[in-house]
């Protein structure tokens, strides 16, 4: 841009210098006197005494001859050039100003759309430009304040998630403590039984519900802590399946593989994909992990959850981390929450790593969790 | 009869727990307040504690940090699942363990039994280590010749790690010895229950003696 400028200023320069140079060769042979005051004294300043004509003559001499081609030709030279510094002054001057607060705006743009909303830019003068500056600011202010009222409206509409979930575990405390009571076969009809197992079963799924609120509540409102030790990995996942009764699952995990990892958040991630496969997948669900050198050239450790069903249906492979998101609208409720997959997610991010979903080609879904070791 | 101050604020989960606990075979003491529940104590004859954490007036932990000054029965805490202030700030009060609302009767049933399981008495001689002596017929603890007041919990921790001195025992394993807790992740039971006997027992806790730490496995007892 500035480039493409002030080539443009400089033809322009150099046609007025010669424009300017014929002129001056126009009127010069008509005031003799005017030039030979004014050129050999210009010239042999500029030039030295080496341009000829010049000499070392006094420079006012009234009988000096008519000026030689050549002095004319090196005054037309020496007049375009310094006409042609002077103006390329000016342009640089001139593209200054101008680019110097477009700059200022693309950075402060650019600034902006890498989440900076607080940026502007300080105003200059009383022009075009200036008044671009204070509309790009005032474009700004309205876009900072629109992103702040959304985000108080979001975190408002998280916390109200986190204070109902909350509000509810007080009477389900109530409920759980008795509802053992109910299914003692203190009832009589068949159906009186039927019905105190069916909500004995309803408040459990109803306690999942809210547990798996109230964790992700947290991680909302960034109160999710990690409690990171030393953790023997083979340990943690055999646990994890032996405290679920999970039998029937194939573990592959070397011993003696160590990491750093919050046992509770390792735990939870691990039984909810584990669960996730048993319920949605078939078996053999397979658990395989490994130390690999992840991409930020650090090392990860790598845990493979896999079954052996249908796989994941096309769409839902970039979904299934969502909330509450079900592959089959029409499918009946299942006996998860619907978070389990977005809690093992926040998890596995709050180690500062991820979970990924995807296809086995020879059939199954495989869940990847990748979690750096430091 | 086992006594269980019930200490809960709302009626709901009060009478719920109640219930379940008489059904359990327990004798139940409610108190909806804190001052109520240190009443409780004063009163005597509590075998153990049910704490719920958030109280109106004189919360949980205080209510914990209070009775602890005269009583050594067995604090379970009724904590939110995951909240680890609460489980953290808890286990400082002085709790012996946690379990999370809500709370099925049996997993609850199962803590108070575990908190109160008689100590096995055995009939060795009494053990001199350093200036700790441990009397395991007496289940009497004195360090340089005064008798020390120890939690059931604490005590349980202590004899389990003197009855192999020298041995290092992981969290986990203490974790199940002393709470039978299956699988939780969380040694931070274990972490606050020997910072409490060291406070106890050892001259220089910065240096301790008796209860030492080895790093990335676990804890054991001297070498004195």
């Amino acid at each position: 841009m500035r480039a493409r400028l002030i080539a443009a200023f400089i033809v322009v320069a150099l046609l007025a210098a010669l424009a300017s140079a014929w002129v001056v060769t126009l009127i010069v042979p008509y005031y003799p006197s005017l030039g030979n005051l004014i050129r050999p004294a210009l010239i042999s300043h500029l030039l030295g005494s080496h341009v000829p004509g010049t000499g070392r003559r006094p420079p006012a001499a009234p009988d000096a001859p008519a000026p030689e081609p050549a002095t004319a030709l090196a005054f037309v030279l020496v007049a375009a050039g310094l006409l042609l510094a002077t103006i390329t002054g000016l342009a640089f001057a001139a593209s200054r100003r101008v680019l110097g607060p477009v700059r200022r705006l693309a950075r402060a743009a650019q600034q902006m759309s890498g989440g900076d909303l607080s940026v502007r830019v300080e105003p200059a003068g009383r022009d075009e430009l200036a008044q671009l500056v204070t509309t790009f600011n005032t474009m700004a202010s309205a876009l900072q304040d629109k992103v702040g009222e959304l985000e108080v409206m979001e975190a408002r509409a998280r916390r109200f998630a986190g204070d109902v979930s909350h509000e509810l575990r007080t009477p389900l405390t109530a409920m759980t403590a008795v509802a053992d009571i109910l299914g003692d076969g203190t009832t009589a009809s068949a159906d009186g039984t039927a019905a105190a197992r069916l909500v004995g079963q309803e408040i459990r799924h109803l306690n999942r519900l809210v547990e798996d609120l109230i964790e992700i509540s947290r991680f909302d409102a960034g109160s999710a802590q990690l409690i990171a030790e030393d953790t023997d990995v083979a340990a943690a996942v055999q646990e994890c399946l032996r405290a679920r009764n999970w039998a029937g699952v194939c573990c592959t995990v070397p011993a003696g593989l160590t990491a750093r990892l919050d046992r509770r958040r390792f735990d939870v991630i691990v039984a909810n994909l584990v669960g996730n496969a048993l319920r949605h997948g078939d078996p053999p669900v397979t658990v395989r992990d490994s130390i690999q050198a992840g991409r930020a050239g650090g090392s990860e450790l790598v845990l493979e959850v896999r079954d052996h069903g249908p796989g994941l249906p096309a769409g839902a492979i970039g979904h299934v981390f969502d909330r509450f998101y079900k592959a089959d609208s029409a499918r009946a409720r299942s006996e998860g929450s619907g978070l389990g997959l977005a809690i093992a997610q926040e998890n596995a991010r709050l180690h500062g790593g991820r979970i990924d979903a995807a296809n086995n080609p020879e059939g199954g879904a495989v869940f990847t969790v990748r979690l750096p070791v430091h | 009869m086992t006594t269980v101050l019930l200490v809960e604020d709302d009626p709901g989960a009060r009478q719920g727990l109640e219930l379940a606990l008489r059904r359990l075979g327990y004798q139940v003491r409610p108190a909806e307040t804190g001052e109520a529940a240190l009443d409780g104590i004063r009163q005597g004859a509590v075998d153990v504690v049910v704490l719920d954490v958030m109280l109106p007036g004189v919360d949980g932990f205080e209510v914990c940090r209070r009775l602890r000054r005269g009583s050594d029965a067995p604090v379970i805490m009724l904590t939110a699942r995951g909240d680890d202030f609460d489980i953290v700030g808890g286990l400082e009060a002085g709790a012996d363990d946690y379990v999370v609302k809500p709370v099925e009767p049996r997993v609850l049933d199962a803590r108070i039994r575990a908190v109160l399981r008689r100590l096995a008495r055995a009939d060795s001689p009494v053990e001199t280590h350093g200036e700790l002596v441990i009397d395991r017929s007496s289940l009497t603890v004195a360090l340089r010749g005064r008798e020390i007041s120890l939690t059931p919990t604490e005590l349980r921790l202590l004899l389990v790690l003197s009855g192999s001195p020298r041995q290092v025992f992981s969290r986990e394993q203490l974790l199940d010895l002393v709470w039978e807790h299956g699988y939780l992740g969380d040694s931070r039971l274990v972490d606050a229950c020997v910072q409490r006997l060291r406070a106890k027992i050892e001259i220089d806790t910065s240096e301790p003696r008796y209860i030492q730490t080895v790093r990335g496995f676990g804890y054991r007892f001297g070498p004195v």
